[in-house]
């Protein structure tokens, strides 16, 4: 018994050094508001509960992106919430990208932008690559958007389009889609 | 385990010496992380199911504790995560984390629970509510524990108030209120598994399912159960008083529109008690309830609430006796804001309690079978004195019972806060506790024809005036502290009376004890890092008691109960890394006069492994400090000694 407790401590010891310079060193950057930083491991998970079809990929090792256009809520935590982090052999990385146009690369697309003509321009390209999007606006769904952050008695819950997801050949793991609200908007034409 | 004197001693020195090293070793770390923020790391965050992530609060550190600071009661309030790292099984468990109550295990199924002292197996001064609903017993006005089980991975909270509740809750809020709230269904979508093992054959087991039957309609159904092992008897032998008890039931919640909500929820449970470890048969104990509430918004300055609940509980001593009560319960409450200085809650409540007993030949409560009527409407008023400083809220509640007609219960309180992060408050308030069954109607005879023990019919409410003082700060971010004083004046407390001469039979109840007591709640939480909480807080209670003029109460004016002058509890929760949790609840309790209990400390350590984010693997061990202890002894000279307990459990979400 006294064995194991020392064993078990030594152990907790380590880790808990560890954790703390892995802190320290995230802290010396700003951490966004707790919001944000749910979302972001949000959207770390839906990497993980997303299958996106053989061709977005070009190579195994290739990474896979998520890509941030727009202002950018994350500051740098976002980074940390995926560093080292794989899904299925593709290292999972974050990009910034200033102007849409660029982002075509990417696997999942969070983005806030105000002007609708904008947004929908971005939502259809990203559908055609076979890139989830993702964002807080109220509208996004309804615009084609696939996934929708929102705020309900003071929690992050997300709704999903699984038509606008089809749309863009994904697959959803059903540990998602249980906990997220369905919500299919009537097609636009 | 030859020489049961030595093993508590040398157990006790390994332990303590662990806790220790846990403690110290982590203070150099925990220095610098101080001056941080206190928002969970990264690692621990990735670490969480989905589930779990969509049940974080965003504001709730500062909103909550914002609204808890300014609440002019002594409110503690025990989280779901002060319950997970304390490895608490039960619902009895997870209550000896409120610092300001007496929590005492008396034998394996009994509880001894209270606030502000007068505690006893049949503790009448508290009140004890489950999602809203009453639990209690007309009986002797209390609360069987032994039934009061819930799936303690969906309790949202617990709020325990110590001091008078009697203006909003009614009666039985002499002493304190504690309020058990579980879960929204949207909060416990998917599956939540758990199954445990351990020593003196204890077994747990619980599941639920819950999820999304339409856009706004969620749902969770469960089920859960435990077998608890023997506590020793005055002999030194194990009492078989082991027992198990199963429940389960469902909850579904509607959120029509953002105004309006609406929840049902249903329980079932089937237990066998056995706390006279009688060797062949124990209590049958069973019940179910279903309760109906609807919220409604009017507009953000008005909202109201309709709540109705039927519960149905039964309880076969096997000697014969037994005891049924079917309890139906409708109540509305009504805010709104009149202006910018007055915002006005008033509520009305009807309740019929159907009570029937299977008497013995020398044992009954007469009649067999009662019906009590209780009926009552509450009326609050909150006055701003000046914007967002000083508030004066004033409330009376006027109760009609079958016992003794009208019951008027007011208050006042004055709350002051001078700067962001303190708050002073006093309250001056009266409670009263209502006779129950046993009062009245409660009869032992020596023969047919001749009554021992009688009930009597001019028993009248005790009461109580409590003056309250309390102070509220937050002096850090990370650190909340609150220090609650009160002095509680008793009137017409139960004595016990002897009959006329010469055989002083039969022996009756009256209101004989009158008397005093005051004391002081210290209680405190610090979030030591983002990993690390640290919570706990001191108590103390002392009661004077004294007989009335032309009482010749036989129990001195004890008042039938036990209380400790000093108490002390300490939790420690760590989540260490992504994959290790610690967590130690260590309590004191200074001695109980009479019956007389040692003071006794005890430890429970928990470890818990998560593999991946479905899996988690707990070792517990509850009274780590000594092998085995008395808590509270109901009925002398026999006690029973609480064993230590070790047991590892295993649970699955999805």
């Amino acid at each position: 018994m006294k064995k194991l407790i020392k064993n078990i401590w030594i152990c907790r010891y380590r880790i808990a050094i560890w954790l703390l310079f892995s802190q320290s060193s995230v802290l010396a950057q700003s951490t966004p508001e707790l919001e944000y930083q749910l979302k972001a491991v949000f959207l770390f998970n839906f990497t993980q509960f997303t299958e996106w079809p053989a061709d977005s990929f070009h190579s195994d090792s290739e990474p896979l992106v998520i890509g941030i256009v727009g202002e950018n809520p994350f500051g740098a935590y976002l980074e940390s919430i995926v560093s080292g982090e794989m899904k299925g052999g593709h290292p999972v990385v974050v990009k910034y990208y200033k102007d849409e146009e660029d982002a075509g690369t990417c696997h999942v697309l969070f983005f806030h932008i105000k002007d609708p003509q904008r947004r929908k321009e971005i939502i259809e390209g990203a559908t055609d690559k076979n890139i989830l999007t993702v964002s807080d606006d109220a509208a996004f769904l309804k615009e084609g958007g696939m996934v929708r952050f929102f705020t309900s008695s003071n929690k992050i819950k997300f709704q999903i389009s699984l038509n606008a997801c089809k749309k863009a050949r994904l697959e959803l793991s059903s540990k998602l889609l249980r906990v997220a609200d369905i919500i299919e908007p009537p097609e636009i034409k | 385990m030859a020489n049961p004197l030595n093993q508590p001693r040398r157990k006790c020195a390994q332990s303590t010496t662990f806790l220790a090293a846990v403690f110290l070793s982590l203070l150099s770390s925990a220095a610098f992380s101080q001056s941080r923020d206190t928002l969970p790391s990264p690692l621990l965050l990735k670490a969480l199911s989905l589930e779990e992530l969509m049940n974080i609060e965003v504001t709730s550190v500062s909103k909550k504790s914002e609204k808890l600071r300014e609440a002019p009661s002594a409110v503690q309030v025990i989280t779901q995560q002060d319950i997970r790292h304390s490895g608490a099984r039960t619902l009895a468990e997870a209550l000896r984390l409120a610092p300001n109550l007496q929590v005492a295990q008396v034998n394996s199924s009994q509880w001894a629970i209270s606030a502000r002292g007068f505690n006893n197996v049949l503790a009448n001064k508290l009140l004890v509510m489950i999602d809203g609903r009453t639990v209690y017993t007309p009986l002797y006005a209390g609360v069987f524990w032994d039934v009061q089980n819930v799936l303690l991975e969906d309790v949202e909270r617990i709020e325990v108030i110590s001091g008078p509740g009697g203006s909003l809750w009614g009666a039985n809020a002499v002493n304190g209120v504690i309020n058990i709230i579980t879960k929204r269904s949207s909060d416990t979508k998917g599956l939540y598994a758990q199954a445990a093992t351990g020593s003196n054959g204890q077994a747990l087991g619980s599941i639920r399912y819950g999820g999304q039957l339409a856009k706004g309609l969620s749902y969770r159904v469960f089920g859960s159960g435990y077998k608890l092992g023997n506590a020793i008897d005055t002999n030194g032998l194990e009492a078989n008083d082991k027992w198990w008890m199963i429940n389960g039931g469902f909850r579904l919640d509607w959120e029509g529109s953002k105004k309006d909500k609406l929840t049902l929820q249903q329980n079932i449970y089937y237990g066998k008690p056995n706390p006279d470890a009688a060797d062949t048969s124990a209590i049958i104990a069973r019940g179910d309830n279903i309760l109906a509430k609807w919220n409604h918004i009017i507009s953000e300055k008005a909202d109201y609430q309709l709540q109705a609940y039927y519960d149905h509980t039964w309880r076969d001593f096997r000697n014969g006796f037994t005891e049924d009560l079917k309890t139906y319960d409708i109540e509305w409450q009504n805010r709104y804001q009149i202006d910018r200085r007055h915002e006005l809650t008033y509520g009305l409540d009807f309740r019929l309690m159907d009570h029937t007993v299977t008497n013995l030949e020398l044992f009954a409560f007469l009649p067999a079978h009662k019906r009590l009527y209780l009926y009552s409407l509450f009326l609050q008023d909150e006055i701003m004195l000046i914007k967002e400083r000083l508030r004066f809220t004033a409330g009376l509640k006027m109760e009609h019972n079958s016992y003794t007609g009208f019951e008027y219960q007011p208050d006042v309180r004055l709350t002051w806060t001078p700067t962001e992060t303190q708050t002073v408050w006093t309250a001056v308030s009266r409670a009263v506790r209502t006779p129950a069954r046993i009062d009245r109607d409660f009869y032992l005879f020596l023969t047919p024809d001749l009554p021992f023990v009688s009930g009597s019919d001019n028993f009248r409410s005790e009461n109580v005036m409590s003056y309250q003082l309390g102070w509220r700060l937050r002096p850090r971010k990370n650190l909340s502290i609150s220090l609650s004083s009160f002095y509680n004046v008793y009137d017409n407390i139960r004595s016990v009376e002897p009959g006329p001469a010469p055989f002083n039979i039969p022996i009756t109840f009256s209101n004989g004890v009158e008397g005093k007591a005051y004391g002081m709640e210290l209680a405190a939480t610090y979030q030591l890092a983002s990993w690390w909480n640290l919570r706990g807080g001191y108590t103390f209670v002392k009661k004077e008691l004294s007989v009335k003029p032309g009482s010749k109460d036989m129990n001195e004016a004890s008042a039938e109960s036990d209380d400790p002058k000093h108490q002390f509890l300490l939790q420690s929760s760590m989540n260490i890394s992504k994959h290790f949790e610690a967590g130690a609840v260590l309590r004191y309790s200074s001695k109980l006069p009479d019956p007389y209990v040692a003071s006794y400390a005890g430890l429970d350590v928990r470890i818990g492994w998560n593999i991946g984010k479905s899996l988690q693997l707990n070792i517990v061990g509850q009274h780590l400090l000594k092998n085995r202890h008395v808590e509270f002894i109901a009925s002398p000279p026999k006690f029973r000694q609480i064993q230590r307990s070790i047991y590892g459990s295993i649970a699955f979400r999805l």
